[in-house]
Order: C-alpha cells, then sequence, then structure tokens
C-alpha cells in the first residue's frame, strides 16, 4: 500500500498524537491498526486460518482491547476474517473452509509500517490510559456514585499528576464524570431518569441524524451485513446491530457536531449494557429482530420510514433499558471496581 | 420431531437404572419453606421434595444467577421481574392449574374488590401476566409469570409501655416520634424496608411523594437525607433481617418501636401483651408472594412442579400460612381445612374462641379472646397504602439502602 493510501486509510494524517492547539486530538486507532493487519495479511506474513485473537493482538499493539475489537470487525466487514465456532476471529473468507491455525502472533514478526508504529507510539501517554479508565469509570456507573481518587489513579496508572488531569479532562468533556461542590471528581449514579432521559436525547437526535445521513449511508455494508447473517446459523447479538447501524448508518450524517453528541450521549448507557452482559444478562432475540427491520426499511431506501421505526424502537429500547437497570441490584459492586474508585458517602 | 438413530450404537448393554425417588428443588424464603409445608406435600404427592431457605436478595441473586440449581422458584412479586428478565423462569400456563378460576382479585385485578384502594406500587396484577413479547403487565392471558400464593398487610409494632394506648389514631409518623429515638428498628430489604421508613418520612410531614411507589431521584435524595439526619440524632437501633430476630429485638426491649412481620408477633413470648401490631391510618405495606417455574424444566419434572403449584393453593399450606398470619390468594380451600375458631380469628377478624396453635400445629400463639389487629381479611386488603416495589429507580435505592443499613448496624456495634 502506498503511503498516501495507506495515510488515508488511517484518517490521521494530520493530527495524529499531536496537540493541537493545546487540546488534545483523538486518533482513530482502530483504523491504525485494522491497516497494520490488513497489509500484514496481504503478504502472507498472517497466513489464512489463524486464529485472530484480540488479547495478544492488543499487546503487541501495546493498546486497550477496544480499538483491536473495533478492527477486527472493519477486516470483517471487508470479508478479510471472520468468526468461527471458537474464540476470536479466523483469517480468510467466510464459507472456504480453513482449519484454526493457532498460533503465537509475537512470533509472526509483523511487519508494522513506521508510520503505523510512530502513529501508535506517539499518541499521547495520557491517550494510552485513558480507554481503560474510561471502561473502568462507565462500568461503576451502574453501582452508584464513586469518587475518583487523583492520586490513586496516577498510581495505579504509574503517571504523573498532568497526565492523570489529562485523563480526567477527557472524561469530564464526555460527561462521564462531573466535579461535585466540595471539588471531588465525580462519577455516577446512573439512575432509571438519567436513562430515561438519555433514551429522550436518542429518540430527538439519531432519527434525524439518520436521515440527514441518508446520501452517505453505506448501502452495500448493510447488504454484506445481511447476506453474511443469512448465511450463518449464529444468532447475532443486538448491540453489534445497534454499533452497525451507527457505523454504517447514523455516523455518516454529514454533521460532526451531531454524531458527537450522539456518542456522547449514548456512552453510559453503552457501559451499562456491556457491564450487564458480562454479568451474564441473556440475549434480546426481539431487539435484534428490530434491528434487521431496520436495515431492510433502509436497503429500500425508505429513510423516512426508517427514522420511524427507529424512534418507536428507541423508546421500548428505554423501558427495557430500565428494566436491566433494576436487575443491576441483584448484583455487588465488589468485583467490578478499581481501588482508585471509592464509594461517594453523601454526610 | 423424532430423534435421529445414531449409527455407532454397538455399546455394550449399560446395567439396568437405579430407580430413585424423583426429587422436586424450591428456592425461596423462610416466609413459606415451612418443614411441615414439605413433609404433607411429599405425603401427598408422591415424590421427594427439598426446601432451600435464603435471605431475599441472595435468593434472587440465585434464582437469577443459577437458573439450573432449583425447579420452582418460591418468592415475591416485588422482586419477579427482576429473576424474569434474566430469563431464568418459563410461562405458567393457567390451563393446567386447577385451583386458578378460584384465585382471588386481590391478586388477579388488583384489587380484593372494585371499591378497594389500589394502593401505590407494584401490585401483583401488574407483573401477573405474559405479555406479547414476553414481558410482564396486567392485560389478562392464558399465560403467568408467578402463580399468586401467601400474602399480607404489613405495618409496625410498637411498645405499649412506652407509647401508650394508640388504637384507631395509629400513624406511621410515631416511627419518628420522639419516644422512638434510640428504639427505633428497621427491616433491612430495600425493597421493603425502604416503604416503612418512606410511609412514616411522609407521615411526619418531612417528604412529600408524588408517586410514593415509583419515587423519582429527588424523592430519593431527600428520604436519605432525612433518614441520615435521623441516624445522626441517634433514633436507630438496628435493622433486622428476620421475623425472629424482631421478635428479639421486641422481648429484650432493646427497641419500643418498629417494622414487624406476623410470624414476629407469634413468637413475643412474655412480651406480647405489650405489644401491639398498629393498623395504620395511612393503610398498610402488602405484599404478594407465589411460585415460578424454572426455565429448564421440561417432561416429568415439568409435571411435577405443576402438581407441587396446584397443590399449594389446594388448602393445606395455606392453612399453615394462616396460622403464622399470612393469608393466601384461595381463601376458600384454606377455610375448608382450618378449624371455625381459626378461621373466625385469621380471617374474619374475629375474637379467639379458643388458644389457636401456630404453623407448628403445637405451639400456642393466639390466647382465647385475642382479636386480630385490623380486623378481617377483607378490612385489611382494603387498606393498601403502597406494596413492596422494585421501583424504576430500585437499583439506585438500594445501594443508597445499603449504605444506609450498614452505617446503622455498625453504629450500634
Amino acid at each position: 500500500m502506498k503511503r498516501d493510501e495507506q495515510q488515508a486509510a488511517m484518517g490521521v494524517s494530520e493530527t495524529a498524537g499531536q496537540e493541537n492547539g493545546g487540546r488534545l486530538v483523538s486518533v482513530r486507532r482502530y483504523d491504525l491498526i485494522a491497516t497494520a493487519l490488513r497489509a500484514n495479511i496481504a503478504s502472507g506474513r498472517l497466513p489464512q486460518g489463524l486464529v485472530m485473537l484480540e488479547g495478544p493482538i492488543a499487546a503487541l499493539m501495546q493498546t486497550s482491547r477496544a480499538p483491536v475489537q473495533a478492527a477486527l470487525r472493519i477486516l470483517e466487514q471487508e470479508n478479510l476474517v471472520h468468526r468461527f465456532g471458537g474464540r476470536g476471529y479466523l483469517i480468510g473468507r467466510l464459507g472456504v473452509a480453513i482449519e484454526p491455525l493457532r498460533l503465537d502472533i509475537h512470533t509472526l514478526e509483523l511487519n508494522i509500517s513506521a508510520e503505523i508504529d510512530e502513529a501508535l507510539q506517539n499518541r499521547g501517554l495520557w491517550e494510552r490510559a485513558y480507554d481503560d479508565v474510561e471502561a473502568a469509570v462507565a462500568s461503576c456507573l451502574i453501582f452508584g456514585e464513586f469518587r475518583i481518587i487523583e492520586a490513586e489513579l496516577g498510581t495505579h496508572l504509574g503517571v504523573s499528576r498532568t497526565v492523570v488531569r489529562d485523563v480526567l479532562s477527557r472524561l469530564h468533556e464526555r460527561g462521564l464524570i462531573a466535579k461535585n461542590q466540595s471539588s471531588h471528581w465525580i462519577a455516577g449514579p446512573l439512575t432509571a431518569q438519567s436513562v430515561r432521559e438519555r433514551f429522550q436525547v436518542r429518540e430527538v437526535l439519531e432519527p434525524e441524524a439518520l436521515r440527514l445521513a441518508t446520501t452517505a449511508i453505506d448501502y452495500e455494508g448493510i447488504t454484506r451485513l445481511r447476506v453474511r447473517a443469512g448465511h450463518s446459523n449464529e444468532p447475532v447479538n443486538w448491540a453489534e446491530l445497534e454499533r452497525a447501524l451507527m457505523e454504517l448508518c447514523i455516523f455518516r450524517a454529514p454533521n460532526r457536531h451531531l454524531i458527537e453528541l450522539i456518542q456522547h450521549n449514548q456512552m453510559p448507557i453503552t457501559a451499562a449494557y456491556r457491564a450487564l452482559s458480562r454479568l451474564g444478562l441473556p440475549e434480546d432475540e426481539i431487539a435484534a429482530g428490530e434491528y434487521w427491520t431496520l436495515f431492510e426499511l433502509i436497503s429500500a431506501r425508505r429513510i423516512d420510514a426508517a427514522a420511524a421505526y427507529l424512534r418507536n424502537h428507541l423508546k421500548v429500547m428505554a423501558e427495557k433499558n430500565i428494566a436491566r437497570l433494576r436487575i443491576v441490584a441483584v448484583v455487588s459492586e465488589a468485583q467490578s471496581i478499581v481501588p482508585y474508585l471509592t464509594p461517594y458517602r453523601v454526610e | 420431531m423424532p430423534a435421529a438413530i445414531p449409527k455407532k450404537s454397538r455399546k455394550p448393554p449399560q446395567s439396568p437404572a437405579l430407580i430413585r425417588r424423583r426429587t422436586l428443588r424450591v428456592l425461596g424464603t423462610d416466609i413459606s419453606l415451612l418443614e411441615p409445608v414439605r413433609a404433607r406435600a411429599v405425603a401427598d404427592l408422591g415424590f421427594d421434595i427439598v426446601f432451600e431457605s435464603l435471605d431475599f436478595p441472595s435468593c434472587q441473586r440465585k434464582a437469577a444467577l443459577n437458573p439450573d440449581s432449583y425447579d420452582v422458584y418460591d418468592q415475591c412479586f416485588h422482586n419477579l421481574d427482576i429473576v424474569w428478565f434474566w430469563g431464568a423462569l418459563q410461562p405458567i400456563d393457567t390451563g393446567r392449574i386447577g385451583t386458578w378460576a378460584r384465585i382471588n382479585d386481590l391478586a388477579k385485578a388488583g384489587g380484593i374488590d372494585k371499591y378497594a384502594s389500589r394502593g401505590y406500587g407494584d401490585a401483583p396484577a401488574n407483573k401477573l401476566y405474559v405479555q406479547p413479547g414476553l414481558s410482564l403487565g396486567p392485560e389478562p392471558s392464558r399465560w403467568i409469570a408467578m402463580l399468586p400464593t401467601v400474602h399480607n398487610f404489613d405495618s409496625f409494632g410498637y411498645d405499649k409501655r412506652v407509647f401508650g394506648e394508640n388504637a384507631g389514631r395509629e400513624s406511621w409518623a410515631l416511627l419518628f416520634d420522639p419516644r422512638a429515638k434510640g428504639k427505633l428498628a428497621l427491616v433491612d430489604e430495600p425493597a421493603i424496608g425502604l416503604f416503612d421508613a418512606a410511609l412514616s418520612a411522609e407521615a411526619v410531614g418531612a417528604v412529600r411523594f408524588k408517586d410514593i411507589g415509583n419515587m423519582s431521584v429527588a424523592e430519593v435524595d431527600a428520604l436519605f437525607a432525612f433518614l441520615h439526619a435521623k441516624c445522626r440524632e441517634g433514633f436507630f437501633q438496628r435493622c433486622w433481617s428476620s421475623a425472629q430476630e424482631a421478635a428479639r429485638l421486641f422481648r429484650e426491649r432493646q427497641v419500643a418501636i418498629q417494622s414487624m412481620w406476623s410470624p414476629g408477633y407469634n413468637v413475643l413470648g412474655e412480651a406480647s401483651t405489650m405489644i401491639t401490631e398498629a393498623a395504620p391510618i395511612e393503610g398498610y405495606r402488602a405484599w404478594h408472594g407465589g411460585l415460578s417455574l424454572a426455565r429448564h424444566l421440561e417432561g416429568a419434572a415439568l409435571d411435577m412442579a405443576y402438581a407441587y403449584l396446584h397443590w399449594w393453593l389446594s388448602g393445606w399450606a395455606g392453612a399453615a400460612m394462616a396460622r403464622q398470619g399470612y393469608y393466601v390468594s384461595v381463601p376458600s380451600a384454606v377455610q375448608n381445612v382450618l378449624s371455625a375458631a381459626e378461621w373466625d380469628y385469621w380471617y374474619e377478624g374475629g375474637e379467639a374462641r379458643e388458644d389457636l396453635v401456630g404453623a407448628d400445629g403445637a405451639t400456642i400463639v393466639v390466647r382465647r379472646g385475642a382479636r386480630r389487629s385490623g380486623g378481617s381479611y377483607r378490612e385489611r386488603a382494603s387498606r393498601i397504602a403502597v406494596w413492596n416495589t422494585a421501583m424504576d429507580e430500585h437499583n439506585y435505592v438500594s445501594r443508597l439502602w445499603a449504605r444506609f443499613v450498614a452505617e446503622t448496624n455498625a453504629r450500634q456495634r
């Protein structure tokens, strides 16, 4: 791949890891990782049938798992990898019989171009820490109100106060934490009321974003998704379908600000869902069916109908989310909380 | 659909299966898992039954997270949807429950009759029927999530030596009367004790709820601000977790007023003449229990479970419940089993014509001449203020409540 193409694919050519006018700019790490993996699949260093696991790739790329997850999904959409009976993804097209090949990815001597390596490493120290902290904070919200102790966070991450402040200011910007009257950083609680309010915001913003995105929607991507599901017997998780709806349709609306609003608004509810899934909450097949209906309407270019359907779907999902949140009450918080978060007591 | 016959079935013949008595596993709480009931059910039904009795939160957690560890879930409607939404249970076909038609309207329609107060919160009828899409709601259907069984209308008990006689003007406000300071206890379960606290806080005018059965975050915060203030003033003796513990607190005069469950009044011993069960002017906090079927049940095991459900409402279990002060959703079946004196005392609110025994069938728990507080079943069922409820904010409230309970009990150590 030529360098300019690569940079275009990375989507980060100008700003990767740099401070822009004093503001920290996020890079799309999953694009960097996807690009690196794609190149190594093309060159054969990552052989057909190799089992791709998030953990080892994350370790190799020195990143958290979330962007690796996203990168693998991109490669899946490109038909370079596919899911199989086991954990992870197999390299190769779906439908071609390949025996799973389990090798330590560290021994394969991948070729990671200097640009990508640099872009990955250049991301500020705070950014590498950020994902983990965000995940921990997001998953504590359902357990009530917590105070973030800055010193503990620094010790936990092994970073300076400056880095801790960068991390905290990003969390604040994304609406995951706030300062209270005593100037303590507070996370949570995620109440039924806030879930309801966030869903009301979703009902207003997301159908409208879908309308705005009409000409930018990745219709081919939707077709591929539907065809793939038609071939597979495995039930698809509704949260994955929601993510596909965001990536293929809603986040393509030509309005960055609107998309950011949507993303930030979703963050705590998505985090709560992830935390609940980890606890073993069963799949909601009805919700998955509703996403397939949505994709059908969008494929048929019936965007107004799809937007109306989406609004109703979100209304139903709000009530389901509130019901799920009640369930959390039976789960004790102890096992899920990191040391820098302490239950906040009102005196 | 016939199962495919495996081609490689050339295994040597197996030794004959051991004949084992079949066993039904019931998970629940000590509200209804009484040994005499188990023994009688085994005798009547012809299969073994094991009871596993846990406290409320452990019971819910186990029901949701280990759905294969039990066959029948014996719990309350107010925490049904937690387990239901986890997918741990299966719908019950009312067509297979012979006693279904005789279940009264308190569970089926939300009130004992059309004029009775419905109360705020989770009336069982609102969670009873399985709706299209597998949600739970009040629209009648053939399928239900839980078979309504035992229930009661709870209030508080108080010591007449401290508060005197208050007949006719007993208010939940009495819990925060200055005389209660240092002598007050609450039940520690969030979907129950919280409402005793809330009814009291509203009765003293400290908090006003728009809907006490589904509080807003602001109302919850106001309630806890009030409770923490009362805690600092030294009002709370402790939070208890069983009716036996509550009775002990009264017997030892550690408390003068507290949340109280019916069986607790039966084990007060000498103190029983000094302790009064209030019939609050604001109304009762009601609750309703029931039986649900585990998701994994099928075939013969499912048949056993249905047989147990049907048996449970056929009278004998209901009579055992009545002797600890609880009502059952098919009162007519219970009347056939109780003596006339028992029926008149427990269900009709009449004076005890003779000494009456408790659920163990031996210990005398009601002395001749006594009269049940609050009157007859119909009178009590008509005065529901609020049902035990897992509100929308249940998770938020439960965590605040757990901290409050821990703090209250820590102060006493």
